[in-house]
């Protein structure tokens, strides 16, 4: 603005031969009016309650804006010459120019105008953005809190039931089962608030829960684990027994005799790759898990790594497997933030 | 003296019924089974008249047993959860069992029902199973064959036609009766995958072939496996709608 003040002084001076003092109040007045209006027009934008069409209505506040500057500068000028130095041929001048004036006003003002309505328009975007990005964080969680939460109720209050059961029956092995109830309730407790777990740990939680699903169906059950893993693997927590407690069931029910089921962990490059086999007889089954999804499974994954890939299923007429694969380095990543 | 039978999967569930039902000596046990094969088969021989059953039995689940059924006796739902079907079950009377059982529910469904049994007023399994009783899509139909008891699958159905109280599963391998409506297969089934194009005729979308105008107001749709269905005008504009013609 200073700048742009002495270049309004020296040209008024030396191309168009006004003496200083003119010059200099000339381009004082024009300058204060001017940056008076730019003010003027920065107000009114930020005021501006939406974004709808505002780049119409910086349009149309910068030609208002303009052309009462204009007036508000011919008529000061105006009054301030008409009080001092009676020069005639600055008044002509003054009033040819105008629309000169009007001009540089106008065409300064919607540059002013435009960038203040842009930057208006992104802040408004960016705020939009943020609160997208909160809601589905949000809505994350609440999800995966959600889905987590399925996995629990049935299994519960059967092995309640089991409880009841042994309590008229057995009233020792109904406290052994109630004591193993209680170790797998609060192994889960405790891993809620995990993002991810030592795979170590999670196989403990597996072995509590696997000790009461063999008071719930006897010696029928037997479960082999096949460890080529290392130590330091990492698996989110709630995703390997609902497919265990999948594998159980499907492996129960359609067949009457003995059930091995076998999980083999194998960490194969940047993927921990979980297999787990139960036997399965292919005529009685469902095409597709009725009641017992996978799909709670699949979305789980979904929502932390952001695949479909992960979980992977096979049959043939005596076996049914299940493969889940859990990506290592995003893990790593996590461990390493501690 | 009442004849009874236990179904339910896990033995310790059937062992917890037979503890409580000793202080009933009036009601006999005549036998316990794991899953719906067995209990179906059980059910036919013995011909009881009351059976406590499980729902969630995967190989042929607590529903599927009964929709077999030309005359169910009366039933005792024994259930860890069930949202949906408890809502049915309230609606129709048919007494339910939440798990873990405790002696003083289980006492009060027993008195319930010999009361009904006194009067010979058997509440109906019918219209329960009538209801929305499936808390999600099923993906198979079961029907008895030859006394047989055959699963299909979802995907092997070409389409479903109403005949009088019974409707006829056209698949691959044959078709098969079952005594049931339209409506209901029709409320079990996917309805992204089956539309009911016609008051007598269930498709599956993927059978269809090409659909050509018929009578004024209808269509007639061809199918892959070479039959035809009748399309009326609102099977016509679900069609269009799911298809988004």
């Amino acid at each position: 603005m200073v700048m742009a003040c002495c270049k309004h002084v020296f040209i008024l001076h030396n191309v168009l031969h006004f003496d200083w003092n003119l010059a200099l109040n000339d381009a004082i007045i024009s300058s204060a009016i001017l940056s008076l209006s730019v003010w003027g027009i920065i107000l009114l934008i930020r005021s501006y309650p939406t974004t709808a069409a505002i780049t119409l209505y910086a349009l149309f506040v910068a030609l208002v804006v303009s052309m009462a500057t204009a007036v508000a500068e011919y008529e000061v000028l105006k009054w301030w010459v008409s009080t001092s130095t009676a020069n005639l041929h600055y008044k002509v001048w003054l009033r040819d120019t105008l629309p000169i004036r009007f001009l540089v006003i106008w065409i300064f003002n919607i540059w002013v105008a435009t960038v203040s309505a842009m930057r208006k328009n992104l802040n408004a975007l960016d705020s939009r953005f943020q609160q997208q990005a909160d809601a589905s964080v949000l809505l994350k969680e609440a999800e995966l809190f959600k889905l987590r939460q399925q996995m629990q109720p049935h299994f519960l209050y059967n092995s309640l039931n089991s409880i009841s059961a042994l309590i008229m029956i057995s009233p020792d092995k109904a406290q052994e089962m109630i004591g193993k109830l209680s170790d797998f309730l609060r192994s889960s407790v405790k891993r809620e608030a995990e993002d991810v777990l030592p795979i170590a740990e999670e196989l403990n939680y597996i072995q509590s829960y696997l000790a009461i699903e063999s008071v719930r169906f006897g010696d029928r059950l037997q479960v082999q684990i096949d460890k080529q893993y290392t130590d330091d693997a990492t698996i989110p927590p709630f995703l390997l027994q609902p497919l265990l407690e999948n594998a159980i069931k499907f492996g129960l029910y359609g067949r009457t005799g003995d059930v091995a089921i076998t999980i083999s962990i194998v960490l194969d490059g940047p993927l921990l790759t979980i297999t787990i086999i139960n036997p399965y007889d292919a005529d009685t089954q469902p095409p597709r898990g009725t009641g017992f999804g996978l799909e709670g499974i699949q979305r789980r994954l979904y929502l932390l790594y952001a695949r479909a890939d992960l979980l992977e299923t096979k049959k043939d007429d005596t076996h049914f497997t299940t493969i889940l694969k859990i990506p290592q380095h995003h893990v790593q990543g996590a461990t390493d933030r501690r | 003296m009442y004849k009874a039978l236990l179904i339910d999967d896990e033995p310790l569930a059937r062992q917890l019924l037979r503890t409580l039902l000793q202080s009933h000596p009036e009601i006999e046990v005549a036998g316990e089974y794991g899953d719906g094969f067995a209990g179906f088969k059980a059910i036919q021989e013995h011909n009881p008249d009351l059976i406590f059953l499980d729902i969630q039995m995967p190989r042929l689940s607590g529903f599927e047993m009964l929709e077999l059924l030309d005359a169910p006796p009366a039933v005792i739902f024994t259930t860890a959860f069930d949202e949906y079907a408890l809502k049915a079950f309230e609606a129709h009377a048919v007494d339910y069992l939440l798990k873990p059982m405790v002696r003083e529910r289980f006492e009060k469904a027993i008195q319930k029902w010999l009361q009904q049994a006194a009067v010979k007023e058997t509440p109906k399994v019918a219209p329960l199973l009538e209801s929305n009783i499936y808390d999600s899509y099923q993906h198979r139909i079961v029907v008895k064959d030859n006394g047989l008891i055959r699963i299909i699958p979802a995907q092997d159905i070409h389409y479903i036609e109403a005949n009088d109280d019974y409707i006829k599963i056209v698949t691959k391998d044959g078709s098969y009766l079952k005594k049931s409506t339209l409506a209901h297969v029709e409320q079990t089934l996917d309805p992204q995958q089956f539309v009911r194009v016609h008051r007598s005729y269930l498709v599956p979308v993927g059978q269809l072939m090409r659909i050509e105008p018929y009578e004024k107001e209808s269509h007639i749709a061809l199918l892959h496996c070479g039959a035809k269905v009748m399309v009326s005008k609102s099977g016509m504009t679900k069609l269009k709608t799911l298809l988004g013609w």
